[in-house]
């Protein structure tokens, strides 16, 4: 007798469809799983054996073979448990086939019969969605998370006997966990915590209205951290797409989702500098997605940028071009969704005391493998560089609170308007061929690049990116404003470079 | 003193390993160069000239290796001259010197050591307005016939040798390396102008390459050779302050430059004032301590109460320069001290270091004049 059971498998943060085969034949009585299983699925076969006996299902004393379709696809982890199961009682004819047509399966087994969840729920149904399938049964709270993607009915499962019940129509369906209340809006730091720092506050603006990667460079206790952190906050709602590859990344790599499921807000990521290469960028063995992906539609914050391997930053360099990071492994080549805004930051020198002129203590060479630590590539592809000195005292103490978070977004909110109408998500994507029209400079303001361009402080691509920022600039004041000679001037002042990168050129 | 013809002997002992001036001045005192030379290279120096065994042994192997007259071309080769402490040539303040070097290698004129002499010495983490003082004294005092010394490092040394230059003077540059190692290699045009304007003086031979340690060493000749120090940008440690601390040994006269008292590259400075020094304010407070009785014109003490003190015409922009002073700031700050937004600011500052009133460095602005 055989069965076919729909069901899917996790290769980086996209599910592949598998359909789950069970022949059971005569012969010696033996329970085998071929397909490509690694070893958590080809253990299956003990916790799909040892489930069904414990809820006093009968295991057929026969020869079971189970195929796992396509073969040249690897299959991981447990996830395929209860298609197997279900793909055994059909087999053996003790379900019908005609109640589980149309139905595909996700989740593990326990070894007392209970359905178990696994990572990459929203992926692994967006694949199910690929094939004919009109229900999906998923572990038991897992129902929210589902629903966003499949194509038809969810329905949930806590454990294999009640499931079986259900299916042969013995038993009601359990119900299905409530969509939650979408959660409230906040989280992160707000803006108004920041006293002063009125450039820094610039610059986290203009980064998330023109999704411009930033710099901040300032000694310890600046507020640095601060800073990266009312970045989310700052920035819109995710669309529709990226929303969804977000929660499919973090499905995937088997973090928490918000209360219903999807990611709707700006992730924000702060890997530590010790990462190593894999778990900024996603691969391992499992193919788990980095943190890179993690923070993709959000906002990737790297301290202590000096203090991060240099073959690591230069890796970052493919996902800050294409918005993807492309993992190559021998059997398989896995994409990640990468699009993030980068903030890093970093000390201005070793001391850390570059305070002010004349206070740095380090020698010349101390800066200069200071410097050389950080990657020239990775620096060329960051718009806004800022100096972030450490406040005054009276600012903390008595200062008035800054501009409030809300009020910044909203004039975030209308910059990114004027980049949509441009056809493009944000003001850094803009096509250098494209900037004479959208933003065109004149008079005085040509002339001010072309000094500095003279002068040796702005390179070629430096003045592309230089009139994007102000591009994003005006659109600030006021979304499609001309770009004034002002605007240029704080473009060039928010490129200022840090000493120390002009010691590295 | 006629090149290097016949030194070869003194090179060759100045290059050995372990050579101080202290051994060196000390083997020269007691036998000429040629004599001394060959005790070493046969491993049989005196036991009474305090050289131990395990030297002798190490200079005898390394003198095995020496090829005298190579080094003679060398030295010929790259214009150097080769003064020993035995010499009528040997500079005249360093003969009754508590540590003088036994060597001199000299390139350029070493008679310009003989005017009044003048060390001009800072921090190499400067500000820009302790650049132009620093530039503004070279000049100065060169332009008043004074020798200005220096150390030839970035930062106030290089600006005041720059000066110096511009002011058509001869500065000596004292250097804590090999004359054919230049350091720091960013002055190396800079290196080759004072060499022809003036001189490069070092007791170290040549091929030595720069070293923490020697710097201290350095920073001693530079005092021993000078009349007087003048300080104008230092933090609270570092190689200006050696270079105070050996002129006070010697009772040199030493002067500061007054700095704001915020600024960290004033700190050394500023402490100097603070413990008695008598302040620099121009070349002129300089050539008073020296004794000269030619105050330069430019610099007289009385030249009027900030009458000098150029303004530019708009209103607005003196404002704006009024409220940057002479410390370094940011953009921020000046927004804060203005109460204007930053657009508005970064146009008029832009335009104000076109006009060169102000430059920017690493973030901070700083007043140029």
């Amino acid at each position: 007798m055989l069965a076919t059971i729909p069901s899917a498998t996790l290769l980086g943060a996209e599910g592949r469809p598998v359909t789950v085969e069970v022949h059971h034949a005569n012969g010696m009585p033996g329970f085998t799983v071929v397909g490509l299983p690694d070893a958590a699925c080809r253990e299956a076969r003990d916790r799909v054996k040892a489930a069904m006996q414990t809820c006093s299902l009968p295991w057929p004393t026969r020869k079971i073979t189970v195929n796992l379709a396509p073969s040249a696809v690897r299959k991981s982890g447990a996830g395929l448990d209860l298609a197997i199961a279900v793909g055994v009682l059909v087999a053996g004819q003790e379900l019908l086939p005609d109640v589980v047509a149309g139905m595909a399966f996700l989740g593990e087994l326990g070894l007392d019969g209970s359905v178990r969840r696994v990572p990459g729920v929203v992926p692994l149904v967006a694949a199910m969605a690929l094939g004919p399938v009109t229900t999906v049964v998923v572990p038991a709270g897992c129902g929210p998370e589902a629903r966003l993607v499949a194509p038809g009915e969810v329905r949930e499962a806590g454990d294999l006997k009640t499931l079986a019940a259900a299916l042969r129509g013995e038993e009601p369906w359990p119900d299905p966990s409530p969509d939650p209340p979408a959660e409230p809006p906040g989280g992160g730091r707000d803006l108004a915590e920041v006293r002063g720092q009125a450039v820094a506050r610039l610059a986290l603006e203009v980064a998330a209205a023109g999704g411009h990667h930033l710099l901040l460079a300032g000694p310890p206790g600046a507020g640095k951290t601060l800073l990266a952190q009312c970045l989310p906050g700052l920035l819109p709602d995710l669309d529709d797409r990226d929303a969804l590859e977000a929660t499919c990344v973090h499905s995937a790599a088997g973090m928490p989702l918000p209360r219903g499921g999807l990611i709707r807000r700006p992730p924000y990521r702060a890997p530590h500098q010790f990462a190593s290469g894999v778990s900024l960028l996603g691969g391992s063995a499992h193919l788990r997605p980095g943190e890179a992906s993690l923070a993709h539609g959000g906002v990737l914050f790297l301290d202590e940028l000096g203090e991060f391997p240099v073959h690591v930053l230069d890796a970052l360099r493919q996902p800050l071009e294409e918005g993807r990071i492309r993992v190559a492994r021998a059997r398989a080549v896995v994409e990640f969704p990468a699009r993030f805004l980068l903030v890093a930051a970093m000390n201005p020198c070793p001391c850390g005391r570059a305070a002010r002129p004349g206070a740095c203590t380090c020698t010349d060479a101390e800066r200069h493998r200071y410097a050389k630590r950080l990657s020239g590539p990775l620096l060329d592809r960051i718009d806004l560089r800022v100096d972030v000195p450490r406040p005054d005292v009276e600012h903390l103490l008595a200062g008035p609170p800054g501009e409030s978070s809300a009020a910044v977004a909203a004039r975030v909110a209308s910059a990114r308007g004027a980049a949509r109408r441009r056809r493009v998500r944000c003001n850094a994507e803009l096509p250098a061929s494209s900037l004479d029209d959208v933003a065109p400079i004149r008079g005085a303001a040509a002339l001010l690049f072309e000094d500095a361009l003279r002068a040796g402080s702005l390179s070629a691509r430096g003045l592309h990116r230089s009139r994007r920022v102000a591009r994003t600039l005006a659109d600030l004041r006021e979304p499609d404003a001309p770009v004034t000679e002002e605007d240029i001037c704080l473009a060039l002042q928010l490129r200022a470079e840090p000493d120390l990168l002009r010691a590295a050129a | 003193m006629s090149g290097v013809g016949g030194r070869g002997p003194l090179l060759a002992l100045a290059g050995l390993p372990g050579m101080g001036p202290a051994r060196l001045g000390a083997l020269l005192a007691r036998w000429p160069a040629a004599e001394a030379w060959e005790f070493v290279r046969g491993g049989d120096l005196p036991g009474d000239a305090g050289v131990s065994d395990h030297l002798v042994a190490s200079w005898r192997a390394a003198a095995a290796a020496v090829d005298v007259e190579a080094l003679v071309a060398a030295h010929r080769a790259a214009g150097i001259e080769v003064v020993a402490a035995t010499d009528d040539a040997f500079p005249a303040p360093l003969r009754d010197d508590p540590e003088p070097p036994a060597v001199l290698f000299v390139r350029g004129r070493l008679d310009a050591l003989t005017a009044r002499r003048v060390a001009v010495v800072g921090t190499r983490r400067c500000t820009w307005s302790g650049r132009l003082v620093a530039r503004d004294l070279g000049r100065d005092l060169a332009a008043a016939g004074v020798c200005v010394l220096s150390g030839l490092a970035l930062g106030i040394d290089g600006e005041a040798h720059q000066g110096a230059l511009d002011g058509h003077g001869g500065p000596v540059g004292v250097v804590g390396t090999g004359l054919d190692v230049v350091y720091p290699r960013r002055h190396a045009a800079l290196w080759e102008r004072v060499a022809s304007a003036g001189a490069l003086v070092s007791e170290y031979p040549l091929g030595t390459t720069p070293e923490r340690w020697r710097f201290p060493a350095r920073n001693r000749l530079l005092a021993a050779l000078a009349e007087a120090v003048v300080v104008v940008e230092s933090g609270s440690r570092g190689g200006s302050m050696h270079t105070v601390d050996a002129a006070l040994e010697r009772d040199r006269p030493v002067l500061a430059v007054p700095g704001p008292v915020r600024s960290a590259a004033s700190a050394g400075t500023n402490g100097l004032l603070a413990a008695g020094c008598p302040p620099c304010r121009d070349a002129a407070d300089v050539l008073v301590a020296l004794g000269l009785t030619t105050p330069h014109p430019s610099s007289s003490p009385d030249a009027g109460d900030g009458a000098a003190a150029p303004a530019p015409a708009d209103a607005e922009d003196a404002l704006v320069l009024d409220a940057l002073g002479w410390e370094p700031a940011t953009l921020d700050e000046l927004a804060e001290r203005l109460g204007v937004p930053l657009g508005p600011l970064a146009v008029r500052l832009t335009r104000l270091a076109g006009g060169g009133w102000l430059v920017q460095r690493a973030g901070w602005w700083e007043r140029a004049r």
